[in-house]
């Protein structure tokens, strides 16, 4: 029990850095953001209105008061979840923007992670389990091969074959109607649109799987507890999955949930490759329109979620791993 | 049914191995027969073991015997026995029903054989249920009486194997082993790697254990003592052979193979004014090359023409015990004596034709090189200067958990000194704190309180006090010997290269001068002639050739101190006394002193002076080596020197 709430107060306490910094960093950079701003939009040398720059402060919702009271707004805005409003997309708020993407990255890359991941584990233990035999040279080539290829080269690949030559497949896009609505044929349209990029993390993803799952799983199985449980007569299916696969798993897991928290980064270059309207693409959008309230929002996003994630992963150790509740 | 009125023929032996060979066809080296052709049997209720250096083939015969032998190893001959039935070509799944109801195993390095994330429980009810009718709650109350005897509370059923200690791990796997009551166990160095006394109690309890329960063991082992102690018959192993197989205390009284005898030969009565330990030079033999005679030849001092050209066939020997009448009054466990076998030209020569011409003498010693300490040797040294001053040193830990302070005292109020040209000895079990007073002596850790006052050439200094510049000037008079010559030695550089790393950086020395000054350190620790070795790659050698290497760096750098934290004890026995040898000249020759590291009082009465004993951190007794052991004054001492085998204790009286 000590182990899990000293998780959680290291949680929680690194949260707050990350909260705090992220507030921090933009004020502390020097002259005023707002006319830095205009001045962007407007060019370098044009004579600036004083009235844009306040009008500047107020869209950013740049309180007054001092650094401490802003430090209290800013935490107060949090708990509301205001972002304030996105530049590239006003006047929609930077939440609204975030939501809207959202779902698009969870369910592309929250689904071919999860799938990459068993795919991977499985193939991964089952080499290691014949290793040295064709099947351990075909998935351990065949992965360090894959795994040298960029991602965004096979996105162009498969986007240059399967949608300009033979025209399987939309190109860009998330889906072709105007306005998604919940029904079949919306679904199936983006179904259609989201095939190559997923097909692109499905072949990329896999590769870390099963090539961690394979070489944790050869450790384990030199150890003296799988030769005692041949000893003991024990049948080898049960060997293999109840003493070595769940024992290679341990760190495996702790990767699937960090894994799941970087999804809130979205996955840029295959999202900007395939104009996928997820966070990745939201992310290179506002990195490159100077999109700062959005840039920001984003960067809270994909911190918090790794934190989660990070804090998910010890509790899951510390259910699966004895040794690390003393450890710690 | 009275086994001991039971006539030999009648008794199936529970392990008949014959002729058995395995082989090891590694993909990018030479195949090797690492069993080559054995043959034994034990019988039901026998406790057998089996000695041999390390590489002997010990464990790949235990391993091969169980049927776990995996690639790329193979038996490629032979069979194996077990109650009667040829499992030697049974299928895994065939073999699995009798796994570990009728022969189970407590491996070597055991320590890792529990599953790190399963409560122990669990691993007992896996066993347990695989093999028996038993479920549930019986499978509990079968696991308590396990654990009753092996002496371990209830509570830590539930326990993950990381809540144990070394030594209860070690009894849970021995409870574990008998949870279906075998008819047979493998002890494959069992306690390698536990504290002598925690070695000693299991051991014992091993014995009590097999006495009741009546299974048979094959003891497996290099600490040849503990094994002298524990067996009623005992196979000496060498080169994938056996060599001899004795009964115990006849193999004691009258050992066949010169082998045999320099084994026994490592070792001797602490208690006596002197003590003869000997050694086998050399190493063991290249598997993987043709082999031509006896495999031991080359490292006998015994050997005679013929043992050059034919390769001594294991036959029955006669003895004195079976040319007298006295043959069949004492009976072993399974109620019979069998005639003692040996692979040995000379010992049979000498039995069946003793005129043969060049034969050498009769003996019950091994006739090679020994190492001798007498008390005279102490007396002379306690005259010299003081070099080392050790003064009320005191070392204190202290570690933080959340906000409270634990304070461990490591080190509390120890005193003594080292002279010139002597060796003192600090003995303790793992935890006494010896291995933090050498930290301290050689200024990797400070005192809490106390001095340590190193009085060399340039004056004295205070090793507490040094830093920077000055430490880096001390540390080239006091150098280290590790424990073990096979990580302290980088085994792909040649020992030119190695020697003169401590020769440029602690004498700034020339290339001129390199090749003269390596040439004179090879030939103080007897690596001769110095030019054959010079070229010669760390790995080429034997743990004992390594170990003087090791002794020859730290010589370089021309200490005036050195500590040798257990340096024999990951040698092989065989091998030990020459290390030992090579320090107490070191000490005879120069005025260095040396201060010896070790849990075991034996070597420390071979070759220390002077005896500090610690425990839990304090002086438990201090005093010359033969006092402290002829008449420790302790309690702790006492149980240190209970715990060193003495295999010859009912066979020469002091």
């Amino acid at each position: 029990m000590k182990y899990f709430l000293r998780r959680i107060g290291y949680f929680l306490l690194t949260l707050w850095a990350a909260i705090t910094l992220n507030f921090l960093i933009p004020r502390l950079q020097p002259g005023d953001p707002a006319e830095l701003m205009i001045r962007q939009i407007s060019g370098r040398d044009t004579e600036i209105d004083p009235a844009r720059i306040e009008a500047m402060r107020v869209m950013l919702g740049q309180p007054d008061g001092n650094l401490f009271e802003q430090y209290l707004a800013y935490l107060g805005q949090l708990a509301r979840g205001d972002f304030g409003y996105s530049y590239t997309y006003f006047p929609a708020t930077v939440t609204d923007v975030i939501g809207r993407a959202l779902l698009w990255t969870l369910v592309l890359v929250g689904v071919t992670l999860v799938l990459s991941f068993v795919l991977g584990t499985v193939l991964g233990a089952f080499a290691a389990w014949w290793r040295n035999s064709p099947f351990d040279s075909i998935v351990t080539l065949g992965s360090t091969f894959v795994g040298t290829l960029q991602s965004f080269w096979v996105a162009l690949l498969l986007l240059f074959v399967f949608g300009y030559v033979l025209g399987w497949f939309p190109t860009a896009g998330g889906y072709e109607a105007s306005m998604p609505g919940l029904n079949l044929e919306f679904l199936l349209d983006a179904v259609k649109h989201s095939v190559l990029p997923a097909a692109v993390l499905m072949l990329l993803g896999p590769v870390g799987w099963v090539l961690g799952m394979r070489n944790t799983m050869i450790l384990n199985l030199g150890e003296d507890y799988i030769r005692l449980a041949r000893a003991k007569g024990v049948p080898d299916k049960q060997i293999a999955l109840r003493y070595a696969a769940r024992n290679a798993l341990l760190p495996s897991v702790t990767g699937l949930a960090m894994a799941l928290g970087g999804i809130l980064g979205g996955q840029i270059l295959i999202e900007t490759t395939f104009d996928y309207p997820g966070l990745g693409r939201l992310m290179q959008q506002a990195a490159s329109g100077k999109d700062y309230p959005l840039l920001q929002a984003l960067l809270l996003f994909t911190i918090v979620g790794t934190l989660v994630a990070n804090l998910v992963a010890d509790m899951l150790y510390g259910v699966l791993d004895p040794r690390a509740r003393k450890a710690a | 049914m009275d086994r001991h009125a039971s006539a030999p023929d009648d008794v199936t032996p529970i392990l008949e191995v014959e002729d058995l060979t395995v082989r090891y066809a590694p993909k990018l080296h030479p195949a090797l027969d690492a069993v080559d052709h054995v043959s034994f049997s034990i019988r039901p209720g026998e406790f057998v073991g089996l000695i041999g250096e390390s590489g002997s083939g010990k464990s790949t015969l235990g391993t091969a015997v169980l049927r776990l032998t995996e690639r790329p190893g193979s038996i490629t001959g032979g069979t194996i026995r077990f109650d009667g039935m040829d499992i030697t070509s049974m299928s895994q799944e065939e073999l699995r029903p009798y796994r570990w109801r009728d022969f189970s195993t407590v491996f070597q390095s055991s320590m890792n054989a529990l599953n790190p994330v399963v409560r122990v429980e669990d691993q007992f009810r896996d066993a347990i249920e695989l093999h028996s009718s038993r479920r549930g709650g019986e499978v509990v109350e079968r696991i308590k009486e396990l654990f009753d005897l092996v002496l371990i509370d209830h509570r830590f059923i539930r326990a993950y194997p990381h809540e144990l200690s070394g030594g209860m791990k070690q009894r849970v796997n021995l409870a574990l082993a008998l949870a279906n009551d075998p008819k047979f166990v493998l002890l494959d160095e069992p306690t390698t790697g536990l504290d002598v006394v925690v070695q000693r109690s299991i051991l014992e309890g091993v014995r009590r254990l097999q006495a009741e329960q009546g299974f048979a063991v094959l003891f497996i082992s290099h600490d040849i003592g503990t094994v002298m102690d524990l067996s009623d018959r005992i196979l000496v192993m060498y080169a994938g052979r056996i060599v001899e197989e004795h009964d115990t205390d006849d193999l004691l009284r009258e050992p066949l193979h010169p082998y045999t005898k320099g084994l026994l030969g490592s070792y001797g009565d602490p208690r006596q004014e002197t003590v003869r330990i000997t050694y086998v030079p050399g190493r063991p033999p290249d598997l993987s090359q043709p082999l031509q005679g006896c495999p031991f030849a080359p490292r006998c001092p015994e050997r005679i023409d013929r043992c050059l050209t034919d390769a001594p066939p294991l036959v029955e020997m006669p003895t004195t015990r079976t040319e007298g009448a006295v043959t069949a009054l004492r009976l072993d466990a399974a109620g019979t004596w069998r005639p003692p076998r040996a692979a040995c030209h000379v010992a049979l020569l000498q039995r069946t034709e003793p005129g043969t011409p060049g034969l050498p003498e009769r003996t019950v010693r091994f006739a090679g090189p020994a190492f001798e300490k007498s008390v005279g040797e102490t007396t002379e040294a306690l005259r010299g200067e003081v070099l080392l001053d050790v003064a009320d040193v005191t070392k204190v830990f202290s570690s933080r958990q959340g906000l409270r302070r634990r304070e461990t005292l490591a080190v509390d109020g120890v005193s003594f000194q080292l002279r010139r040209g002597m060796v003192t000895a600090l003995v303790g079990q793992s935890g006494s704190g010896k291995s933090t007073l050498a930290r301290m002596i050689t200024g990797v850790d400070r005192p809490t309180s106390g001095s340590i006052t190193f009085h060399g050439r340039q004056g004295p200094v205070d090793v507490g006090t040094l830093g920077g510049s000055g430490l880096r000037g001390y540390r080239s008079l006091v150098q280290m010997v590790f424990q073990d010559p096979y990580s302290s030695l980088n085994p792909n550089k040649t020992l030119e290269y190695i020697l003169s790393r401590p020769l440029r950086n602690h004498r700034q020395m020339g290339r001129a001068e390199l090749g003269a000054a390596i040439d004179e350190l090879l030939e103080r620790v007897a690596l001769t002639p110095a030019r054959r070795y010079r070229s010669r790659h760390a790995f080429e050698l034997s743990g004992g050739q390594r170990q003087r290497v090791v002794i020859a760096r730290a010589l370089a750098a021309e200490p005036e101190l050195i500590i040798a934290d257990e340096p024999i004890s990951s040698l092989d026995v065989s091998i030990r006394a020459e290390v030992l040898d090579l320090l107490q000249r070191l000490v005879a020759d120069s005025d260095v002193g040396i201060l010896y590291i070790t849990h075991d009082l034996l070597s420390a009465r071979m070759l220390a002076d002077d005896v500090v004993v610690l425990n839990q951190g304090r002086v438990a007794e201090h005093g010359i080596a033969i006092d402290v052991i002829r008449d420790p004054q302790d309690e702790y001492t006492r149980r240190l020197l209970d715990a060193i085998p003495n295999p010859f204790a009912d066979i020469y009286k002091p």
